[in-house]
């Protein structure tokens, strides 16, 4: 079972390093991440939102209605955990009882 | 050939980090290992994300310069801001990384309470035996 878990494990890297090898250089300043959308942002977040920093704009005006859903996410985990720590102790004291 | 390597080094560096916590996931028998190795996987995500909003050369974090001034919006050199893309998703994904961690620790502690082990063949021989 671990020999098998160890050759899938290679066998992954194995494709995902083969993927790499098209990727752009590291700290390639024109790599098609860095030139594609990121330049509209850059160049129109502090007309557009007046605010210096650009990822707070992006993450909390841009995208404020995807930041809205991820504390929905927050919320629901919360509430799973505080569910199921509830339920364990319950059971485990009528258990005890 | 050495240049392409310079070049490509950090992406290995990543799978190898995300293959170690594929593999914990798979093989490990302890189930705080496996969420230890979820955590290594995802960390390896979030690194890889981050090296593609790197730029070489005279490059500062995503925050504008002289903002305030009055003239500094229509003169933005991209060249000197890291992309700030990848930054705004990684903090997406910091969110769900955490939120996974804790539901999946709060049902370890329930399967420890259930069993009293952690080990997932004990586990699997006290469902068995009933």
């Amino acid at each position: 079972m671990k020999i098998l878990s160890l050759m899938t494990a290679v066998l992954v890297g194995a494709v995902l390093i083969y993927g790499t090898l098209d990727m752009p250089k590291w700290g390639d300043p024109h790599s098609p991440a860095n030139t594609h959308v990121s330049p509209y942002y850059l160049h129109h977040s502090l007309e557009h939102t007046a605010t210096p920093n650009v990822v707070t704009s992006v993450l909390a005006d841009y995208r404020g209605y995807d930041t809205l859903g991820e504390t929905t996410v927050i919320f629901t985990a919360g509430m799973a955990c505080i569910l199921l720590l509830r339920a364990g102790r319950k059971r485990r004291g009528k258990g005890d009882v | 050939m050495f240049e392409f390597i310079v070049g490509h080094y950090n992406y290995w560096m990543y799978v190898g980090l995300m293959m170690i916590g594929f593999y914990a996931m798979m093989a490990k028998r302890n189930l705080i290992k496996k969420i230890i190795g979820m955590n290594i996987f995802q960390s390896a995500i979030i690194l890889f994300y981050i090296s593609t909003s790197v730029k070489k050369g005279d490059v500062t974090v995503p925050i504008l310069e002289h903002a305030h001034d009055g003239h500094g919006a229509h003169a933005v050199d991209i060249m000197h801001y890291a992309n700030p893309l990848p930054h705004v998703l990684m903090l997406t994904a910091i969110v769900v990384m955490v939120a996974t961690l804790g539901v999946a620790v709060a049902v370890t502690i329930m399967i420890y309470r259930r069993y009293q082990t952690l080990e997932e063949d004990e586990i699997i021989m006290s469902i068995r035996r009933g």
